[in-house]
């Protein structure tokens, strides 16, 4: 349960990534926030948690017995995907179609690559069995599983070692009668075996894709488990008596008991608190609409924030073979917040194609060796020593000066770049630097207008290691005229987690065509999606007078693949909604398209409910914001930097972030520190300090 | 002319793809039809004022590499440059200028900055109906294939050209969801139109034609460096289709010389009248043109330049170069073995590269009415296995050469009445060797039992009589074996020649094995783990372990 009243004034967040675990601790009376940064664990994630925020508490004076909250997000789950590390896991699915996960969609990801690989299925083909029985795609059931049959079939995938089992059988999202059957079967001859099935998890038309996520589901079920129960046990003996809550890929929290059951949602749980971060901020500001630019070592995410939400999608692919090659990976049909992430990050390798032209990634030096200047024995150019050598990072001060920077290790690497390509070495890595961030602008550019809005009208959020070295030519670029940088620029992502709300999101299949609606059918899958959602969530400890629930359905003309979501109402529904339902279509479709619908008919593809508990109150604290600020204080001294509006280096002054106060302005070309980030802008640009310690960058 | 740095051109290029990669989104998003937006039978490009290719959307039906410029020269012949005015939109399905056959439909949209002409942009997308015969293989010239638009204006200077609407109206089946697929083609150009002119703004370009120079010279010399990498020499091969029951010839011989490649079918069969499996020169020149930038080239993107040391020839009246008005709807049931032909006559010189033949990929579609009146018309893709190339087994199942997806199984049963019983691998139909094929795929489908009347289900099989190629000793796949109630049908090629089969009866059962892709390598060389592994998973049976692959303890 939650504990919402009394002497519990605390809300510590703790985001694991795949190079460093973040945390941030919210002191709910005077609005502080306080982080930790510490490097991730991967063999014993847990044990970074704790010293991690251990750490953090003892040096804030706040013992575990007085957290509120633990608010946790972790790519946990999606590693175990990745580096193939889940359970032993059978699929049963209808006779006839075994294949399906490994047949995929048939379709080829690079029509150029005659090599291109599809990764290999969760379960192998001999985990993977068919059983007699048969629903239609009315939903009628034309064979019903025997149980003998079933017995037979689950000893046989057990003997071959199966731990888990995932059942995904024919049209199950219309009748999950038959999977139903099937799991009673398994929990009474084989109580032991961890199931998921189709209907429970991702109950929607196309079986290749639900089939996947509900194998993904059940593949990481035993460990996500596992750890998340360890995690509790560790915070309790350390006097933690709350609820340990997990961030899930569509943005909200849930408890560690129903992320347990359903771990599939927990798949971009990392890259959730980065975007929901932003959107708090774009609240806090009143800048409903932002467009977050989360930049770490690897790769960059962007994510478009519109009316103060994070824009949500239906479905993510995990796990590409090819990392940034749409096609290659793992579908999962899960609500996820829509973001769009490249190989662009600090570590990203710059090299020269077939064409003699200049590349940056998607590759990664990643930490180990990671970019040249680390001193790691690294010798390829990356990112991070372009950026040295441009001048924009503090050889002294990186990661606050923990690590120290090789400037001439960097130099080295640039200059076999640049006798290949032949021009200088600053040219080198000046176009490191324009290549990665025109990369960065141009996904963002085509992820905002396949919303069908103009990156004109959007202010940029830039966050993450590498963010606020490149935000502002980003901006430019998009034609974008403010950028904003939050204080603890590297550990935003951490801030996220303390904002969500308890969300859990529900959908149900229900193919046809808008004409047919039957009310029926449509008011008893809310009935359902309604009586469950309450019930999680007063699991959860949110009273049902607290529970706010949003009706929506994805629709499409007849024919098109891409849906829209379009919001319902709420209460019995009868045919007389169908003509507002309509409408509702047509307004969006206009905003979405720009453009007139002939007279095709209307599909409706799925249901959805989102059960909803009230949103954390998070106030940061306000510093006295005061005019003509003297920066001498905060002024570390000059550097040379490079800036092509410049011609070229100039000496370029430098700030201690931390010394900044509320009001001051600075005008371009200036850096800003902070130990996890460094912000860079040209003289073209200015910034403001507001009273929040937000860089506040004007783009000229 | 402008020069770029390398940086510059990097930046400027990719802006232009990405250009291309709008527009290919907003066909996908707005287009109604399954073979669009699911199975997306399309592709984008950006041209410059001479119709010069130099972006060409990356997922793009790979055939229709050349097809664009083609297309956007021949409307420059027609109307020259000092008569295209800002608001022109050319539309085209001549499958002689365009992409082999009447479907297809080219939108060319001239770019202006301001009242000055920059550059074209275009696409070309399969529509779901262009009239004309249902029975693709009944019919026996290009009149009964549907309509045939020469290039004329769809909008001039912004203004609708309704009789060219018109036509459309009244001689294709569904013409709103035709219309609204068109609307999107149009609205892909004005997408990529108003980029293009924002980009050369931005750098202050002038026009297209500077960028045009660099891109395509860069990429025409990179292929040169490849080609010049080939050992020059004569490379011939010849590999069978299936015909009208009697078998085609493709005949093909590849002169490598220097940086340069001359490919000449001379040699292949005269064209036929009936069943429409000719191709026209333009569409054999994009499968020739496909696979050896996979193999020479396969990091480069797409543009003119890249084909320039490259070479296509065919006699007139061939099967890989037919005239007008033969018949031409079926002429993939042709032009997707260009690639074998082409792989095999390369084996020799590029081991390392090629790949064993493939299943090639089939479709089939139920059309009819419901009992309420309702008309159904869905399809089913079925991918061929894939060849085994040097370095591994087939990779998958897919729809190679295409770039389509399938559908999948609950979406063809709910929009048609039908039950498809089994969808899954065939043991021992890989063809073997050191790296085996991918293997077959067998689809059994019955009637509804609640749908009273027959089912015809339209079937246009690939690989009847000629299975995919194995090659340096690996062995070839397995044919499609049609088999109705037990009967099989496919012994006969003639027999499925009339381009349906009828289900009459809720217990009919129609088996349709999908072909499997050949071997590379001897089958004894096989690794004996991946052996091991391949009858763990069923995929080779202890027997066949044994008998090919000469494995006593597998």
């Amino acid at each position: 349960m939650i504990n919402r009243t009394g002497e519990f004034k605390h809300i510590l967040s703790v985001d694991i990534g795949g190079t460093f675990t973040d945390f941030s601790l919210l002191d709910l009376n005077t609005g502080k926030v306080s982080v930790n940064k510490v490097l991730t664990d991967a063999d014993q994630p847990e044990e970074a948690l704790i010293s991690g925020a251990s750490e953090l508490l003892e040096r804030i004076g706040v013992g575990y017995n007085e957290l509120r909250l633990v608010v946790h997000s972790t790519t946990l789950a999606t590693n175990a995907i990745i580096e193939r590390k889940g359970a032993k896991t059978g699929l049963i699915t209808t006779d006839g179609f075994r294949d399906i996960l490994e047949l995929r969609r048939e379709q080829i990801y690079d029509m150029y690559d005659l090599q291109a690989r599809y990764p290999e299925p969760l379960a192998p083909r001999y985990l993977r069995q068919g059983i007699r029985e048969r629903t239609d795609s009315n939903g009628l059931i034309l064979e019903r599983v025997a149980e003998d049959d079933a017995v037979k079939l689950v000893d046989g995938l057990l003997d071959e070692g199966a731990e888990a089992l995932a059942i995904a059988l024919m049209h199950a999202y219309k009748n999950p009668a038959n999977e139903e059957a099937l799991k009673a079967v398994i929990e009474n001859h084989f109580p032991d075996v961890t199931v998921s099935i189709s209907s429970e998890v991702a109950p929607v038309i196309n079986e290749y894709e639900r089939t996947s996520t509900t194998i993904a589901d059940c593949y990481i079920k035993p460990s996500v488990s596992k750890y998340l129960a360890g995690v509790r046990d560790r915070l309790s003996g350390l006097g933690y008596t709350g609820e340990l809550l997990v961030m899930h890929s569509a943005g909200g929290v849930i408890g560690s008991d129903a992320a347990s059951q359903r771990p599939v949602r927990l798949l971009e749980s990392g890259p959730a608190a980065g975007a929901l971060a932003a959107s708090f901020y774009g609240t806090l500001l009143s800048k409903p609409d932002l467009v977050s630019i989360d930049m770490g070592g690897t790769t960059a995410k962007t994510c478009v924030i519109e009316g103060g939400k994070p824009a949500i999608t239906n479905s993510i692919e995990v796990a590409r073979i090819h990392r940034f090659k749409v096609g290659s990976g793992l579908p999962i049909m899960i609500p996820v917040l829509d973001l769009i992430e490249i190989g662009s990050g600090g570590g990203s390798i710059a090299w020269t194609d077939s064409l003699g032209l200049l590349k940056v990634g998607p590759h990664s030096a990643g930490a180990k060796p990671g970019p040249a200047c680390y001193g790691l024995g690294g010798t390829i150019p990356t990112v991070t020593d372009a950026n040295l050598l441009l001048g924009y990072l503090n050889p002294n001060y990186f990661l606050g000066g923990k690590m120290q920077l090789d400037i001439n290790a960097a130099r080295r690497a640039v200059s076999a770049l640049a006798q290949t390509l032949g021009i200088s070495e600053v040219q080198v890595a000046w176009g490191i630097y324009s290549v990665v961030t025109e990369n960065m602008a141009a996904s963002a550019r085509l992820h905002i207008i396949g919303r069908n809005k103009d990156p004109r009208n959007y202010s940029i959020i830039a966050f993450g290691g590498a963010g606020p070295a490149h935000a502002c030519d980003v901006a430019r670029i998009l034609g974008a005229t403010e950028v904003i940088v939050p204080l603890a620029a590297g550990v935003t992502s951490a801030l996220g987690c303390l904002t969500a709300p308890l969300s859990l999101e529900d959908v149900r299949s229900l193919p046809g065509s808008l004409a047919d609606f039957n009310a029926e059918d449509v008011n008893n899958i809310f009935r359902n999606m309604e009586a469950s959602g309450l019930k999680l969530m007063n699991q959860a400890g949110v009273p049902e007078e607290h529970v706010e629930l949003v009706r929506s359905a994805d629709m499409r003309l007849k024919g098109q693949i891409h849906e829209i979501n379009v919001p319902v109402s709420p209460g019995e529904l009868n045919p007389s909604n169908i003509e507002q339902i309509e409408s509702d279509f047509h307004a969006i479709y206009q905003e979405f398209y720009s453009r007139r619908n002939l007279n095709i008919p209307i599909e409706v593809q799925n249901w959805r409910l989102l059960a909803r508990g009230p949103e954390p109150i998070v106030n940061l604290r306000e510093e006295a914001v005061t005019d003509n600020v003297d920066l001498t204080g905060a002024l570390k001294g000059t550097r040379k930097a490079y800036f092509r509006d410049s011609g070229g280096y100039v000496d370029c002054p430098i700030y201690d972030r931390y010394k900044l106060t509320a009001g001051s302005r600075i005008e371009g070309p200036a850096i800003i520190e902070e130990q996890d980030s460094t912000a860079v802008m040209s003289p073209r640009d200015s910034v403001l300090i507001d009273r929040w310690l937000n860089l506040v960058f004007k783009i000229g | 002319m402008k020069e770029f740095d390398p940086i510059t051109l990097e930046i400027i290029w990719s802006r232009l793809l990405n250009v291309t990669e709008e527009m290919w989104t907003t066909i996908l998003r707005t287009a109604v039809s399954t073979i669009i937006a699911s199975a997306n039978d399309f592709g984008c490009e950006i041209m410059d004022k001479h119709g010069r290719s130099i972006a060409h959307a990356y997922r793009s039906m790979p055939v229709f590499n050349m097809t664009m410029p083609n297309v956007t020269k021949e409307i420059l012949k027609k109307y020259p440059e000092k008569s295209i005015k800002p608001g022109d939109v050319f539309l085209t399905n001549d499958p002689w200028m365009c992409a082999g056959h009447l479907p297809d439909i080219a939108v060319v949209t001239p770019i202006f900055k301001g009242n000055m002409f920059v550059g074209f942009v275009g696409n070309i997308a399969n529509t779901s109906d262009i009239g004309g015969s249902l029975d693709e293989k009944r019919v026996s010239d290009s009149y009964e294939e549907g309509i045939f638009f020469p290039i004329c204006k769809l909008y001039d200077r912004g203004k609708p050209n309704e009789l060219v609407f018109d036509m459309f109206k009244w001689n294709v089946r569904a013409p709103e969801m035709v219309l609204t697929d068109i609307e999107a083609q149009v609205a892909a150009n004005e997408v990529g139109s108003k980029r293009v002119v924002a980009l050369i703004e931005e750098y202050n370009l002038g026009d297209l034609s500077a960028l045009s120079h660099q891109i395509r010279a860069r990429s025409e010399s990179a292929m040169r460096k490849a080609i010049e990498e080939i050992d020059d020499g004569v490379y011939t091969n010849e590999v069978y289709t299936d015909g009208m029951g009697i078998p085609l010839k493709i005949a093909v011989k590849i002169t490598v010389v220097g940086d340069e490649i001359s490919v000449d079918y001379t040699g292949s069969s005269p064209q036929v009248d009936r069943g429409g499996l000719n191709c026209t020169l333009i569409y054999s020149t994009g499968h020739t043109l496909y696979p050896l930038a996979c193999l020479l080239t396969p990091g480069v993107p797409v543009n003119e330049g890249c084909f320039a040391p490259i070479s296509t020839y065919a006699p007139e009246g061939t099967i890989i170069n037919c005239t007008f008005p033969i018949s031409v709807g079926s002429r993939l049931n042709t032009g997707w073995y260009i690639h074998g032909a082409i792989f095999g006559a390369l084996a020799q010189v590029m081991p390392e590269r090629i790949q064993a033949g493939n299943g090639l990929m089939s479709g089939l579609r139920t059309y009819g009415f419901h009992q309420d009146g309702r008309v159904f018309n869905a399809h089913l893709f079925s991918g061929g296995g894939r060849g085994a190339g040097s370095a591994g087994d087939g990779m998958g199942l897919n729809m190679f050469p295409s770039s389509a997806s399938n559908v999948p199984v609950e979406v063809f049963e709910l929009n048609s009445p039908v039950l498809v019983l089994s969808k899954e691998f065939i043991t021992d139909s890989a063809g073997a060797g050191r790296y085996r094929g991918s293997p077959g795929l067998k689809v059994t489908i019955a009637k509804s039992s609640n749908y009273p009347g027959p089912l015809n289900i339209y079937f246009h099989p690939n690989r009847l009589s000629f299975p995919a190629s194995g090659v340096f000793g690996g062995l070839s796949g397995k044919k499609t074996r049609v088999v109705l109630n037990g009967k099989v049908l496919s012994d006969d090629p003639k027999a499925l020649t009339q381009g349906y089969l009828t289900l009459e009866n809720d217990s009919d059962r129609l088996e349709l094995h999908f072909p499997s892709g050949g071997g590379m390598g001897n089958p004894f060389e096989r690794e004996l783990s991946l052996l091991e592994l391949d009858v763990r998973d069923g995929i080779v049976s202890r027997d066949a372990a044994m008998q090919i692959y000469g494995k006593k303890n597998a």
